[in-house]
């Protein structure tokens, strides 16, 4: 299928949760540089297909490509599919940085030990390095000042900028955001909005599951419209928000603007 | 083995018995002390909490051995001085069933008080409120409205409690009481078979243990399943 | 002083129920043996016992097919079963095995004070396994995602992330551990270790008196199990507090 030297390759997904499918063959390309916005109503399986990506869910078939090097399953006869290599899939999650819905940020760490800990602890970066750099990415986020709190001590809009500089410390091609302003405020959203705003323009690989059309419009180059586990329309943001074709997508817009 | 088989009588039926009727007086008299310390440490009364206050953290802070031993060997003599100073009696003996059962049920009261505590302050005082509106009588509240939830809410927190106090029963035998760790302990002695006896011993607390948690949970279960379905 | 002898039998009692101090100042040395006793009973076993309890509460945790039910027989058997029958079975039920006695461990095993020490080690770790286990449990699972999704290896995340957020959670629970395992420890007088306990049963014995010795025991473990407590509170602030979620802007430290 695609061979071009794409940064993450995903290819006819599937997956099912007991009988239930939940994923119905998705594929997605994500060229260096694509910002990638991915919508849909809840239970259209669009957070389960990111999810996927990563094998935080192990998907039942399809395969995922980063930086040409596809993650290797096995299929037993029985029960779910093993990654076959579990050295590869961290190294390869290392290149998949994730920001979370609910941040995830670990509790008993500030917020410096949460952005350094993956660099020092996963990629073997030396301590004084890291924690310069984490500074740094802790300042682009604008929460170098809050470096000494423990998380339960911030806002939600700061512990996903948190997340987020926790995410860009690991230097990943590809950044996956799960829904990253749903469980914020309303007045906290902006915010973390205008970080992943910097991010795009910097250049960054992005999947984002999102409900913000402001962004998927106006950050991201490609969206892709996801119903009841399949693609049910993508392409670019433009297009699809001025001439959208399928009659879901109409409706699904029609219904976040009302 | 055979050994055990000749002498289970002595062991299981004897022993085992004592250890069982400890238990089981102790259980009451320690539910008795659990429900009056919970009523004093939720009284308005500031004497009655303090008291109460202080009684579970003398508990919390002496082994149970400790005070065992205070009051089988000391308390004799105090009630015995006591009896010949004022004359109103003449000599009473604390035998080790008395001293036993009730330091146990003196110990256990202290956590069964904060059994209680919990379990009454789950209770929303909305429900009082509301039982009180409709114009119930205090007894009639207790008996309809708070003693259902209570037992529900006391039971897990009771139920450790009592797999404690089981365990805590093994002590009399330091007193001299002859429950199945005594005797195990003698005729193992005797017989040179320690291990054996104090083995069986030891699989008798683990059948009490689970018969107990089998029985307490299923009481849970139903207790909260018939909350819940009404 | 024609009223004297009504008022003795009450002086007579009273004096009875007072404690006579000077036994225990004689005899202090053998209650600071007691405590010493005491407190490296308590401490060793607690970290033995800790030692042993935390693989134990992973494999539960993770509930590997083999380990985990024979753990779980482990600690039902002993939780379910009083430490006094455990401690006697290993002091003096071992010795009725020949195995046993020839074997290089028997120097040790005839110890009273080493016996103890295994019993308390082995008790306290069946009740700290299922602590620790409760609280890895209790690990926010978008806590174990994240780890999972910056590349950790099951080892890394366990060493880094569930582990030390795990200890800060079972840290009250904890503390009533080692409360209960400072009670416990007065079953190291009944096989003959001069604990605290063992030291007032000494002197007790020593001058044929009931009162003196139990109760200053009585008084040392009060002051004991007031001071862990304190411990703990002082800890649980330095440790645990910053995990509460507490009103904005608070610097950590």
């Amino acid at each position: 299928m695609n061979m071009s030297n794409a940064t993450l390759v995903v290819e006819d997904i599937h997956k099912s949760f007991g009988s239930v499918e939940v994923l119905k063959g998705i594929s997605l390309t994500a060229e260096k540089g694509d910002v990638i916005s991915i919508l849909g109503s809840s239970g259209s399986g669009k957070s389960t297909f990111l999810r996927c990506i990563n094998l935080l869910e192990t998907p039942n078939s399809g395969r995922v490509t980063v930086n040409g090097e596809t993650i290797g399953m096995r299929y037993p006869d029985a029960g779910e599919p093993i990654p076959v290599d579990r050295k590869q899939v961290e190294r390869l999650r290392t290149k998949l940085a994730m920001v979370f819905q609910g941040f995830n940020l670990w509790s008993h760490m500030t917020v410096l030990q949460n952005v350094i800990e993956a660099p020092v602890h996963v990629l073997g970066v030396s301590k004084a390095e890291a924690t310069d750099k984490a500074c740094a990415l802790l300042d682009k986020v604008g929460i170098l000042d809050r470096k000494d709190y423990y998380p339960a001590h911030l806002s939600g809009g700061q512990q996903q900028r948190a997340a987020i500089a926790r995410a860009l410390a690991m230097d990943p091609d590809v950044m996956l955001f799960d829904e990253p302003t749903s469980a914020l405020d309303p007045e906290l959203v902006g915010e973390v909005l205008k970080v992943m705003r910097d991010l795009a323009d910097e250049g960054r690989t992005m999947l984002v599951v999102t409900h913000e059309m402001g962004f998927a419009r106006d950050v991201s180059n490609k969206v892709m419209f996801l119903h009841q586990g399949k693609v049910e329309e993508e392409g670019a943001p433009q297009d699809m928000f001025n001439n959208p074709t399928s009659e879901r997508f109409k409706g699904f817009l029609a219904k976040t603007r009302g | 083995m055979e050994a055990i088989w000749e002498y289970r009588d002595l062991i299981f039926i004897k022993g085992g018995l004592l250890t069982v009727e400890v238990a089981v007086y102790s259980l009451i008299l320690a539910t008795i002390f659990g429900l009056l310390g919970s009523w004093a440490k939720l009284s308005k009364n500031k004497v009655a909490r303090a008291g109460a206050d202080g009684y579970t953290t003398i508990i919390r802070g002496i082994p149970d051995l400790v005070l065992m031993l205070l009051i089988f060997f000391q308390g004799q003599i105090l009630l015995n001085r006591f009896g010949e100073s004022t004359g109103l009696w003449t000599f009473v003996e604390i035998d080790p069933m008395t001293a036993g059962v009730f330091t146990i049920a003196f110990i256990m009261g202290a956590y069964y008080t904060e059994t209680f505590r919990g379990a009454f302050l789950s209770i929303p005082s909305g429900q009082i409120e509301a039982a009180t509106a409709c114009g119930m009588s205090r007894p009639l509240i207790f008996r309809r409205i708070i003693w259902p939830q209570l037992v529900r809410y006391a039971l897990p927190s009771f139920t450790n409690n009592w797999l404690v106090q089981l365990k805590t029963t093994a002590l009399v035998s330091l007193i001299g009481l002859q429950d199945i760790v005594y005797n195990a302990n003698a005729i193992g002695r005797k017989l040179r078979e320690p291990f054996t006896f104090l083995f069986a011993a030891l699989v008798f607390f683990l059948f009490l243990t689970a018969v107990s948690e089998i029985a307490l949970r299923l009481l849970e279960r139903r207790y909260s399943a018939g909350i819940r379905r009404a | 002083m024609a009223d004297a002898a009504q008022i003795s039998p009450i002086q007579d009692f009273i004096v009875s129920a007072i404690f006579d101090y000077t036994v225990v100042v004689d005899n202090y040395e053998t209650f600071l043996i007691g405590i010493w006793n005491t407190i490296t009973l308590v401490a060793l076993s607690l970290l033995f016992g800790g030692l042993l309890a935390v693989p134990l509460a992973v494999f539960r945790a993770e509930r590997h097919p083999i380990f985990s039910p024979l753990i779980w027989c482990y600690t039902y058997l002993f939780r379910g079963t009083p430490l006094l029958i455990q401690t006697f079975l290993i002091y003096y039920g071992l010795g009725q095995f020949e195995v046993i006695r020839d074997s290089f461990a028997w120097p040790v095993l005839r110890e009273a004070y080493w016996c103890a020490l295994i019993a308390f080690s082995l008790n306290s770790a069946a009740y700290q396994t299922e602590i620790f286990r409760g609280a890895i449990e209790a690990t926010p699972f978008g806590e174990v995602e994240a780890a999972k999704a910056s590349g950790m290896s099951r080892l890394t995340m366990m060493r880094r992330i569930i582990l030390p957020s795990a200890f800060r959670r079972a840290l009250p629970a904890y503390s009533n551990e080692v409360i209960f395992m400072l009670h416990g420890s007065v079953i190291a007088s009944t096989v003959t270790v001069v604990d605290i306990l063992g030291a007032g049963r000494t002197v007790n014995a020593k001058y044929y008196i009931y009162l003196e010795g139990f109760l200053a025991a009585a008084i040392l473990y009060l002051t004991l199990v007031f001071l862990i407590s304190r411990g703990f509170k002082l800890w649980e602030k330095h440790w645990h507090a910053h995990l509460r979620p507490r009103s904005a802007a608070s610097p950590a430290e």
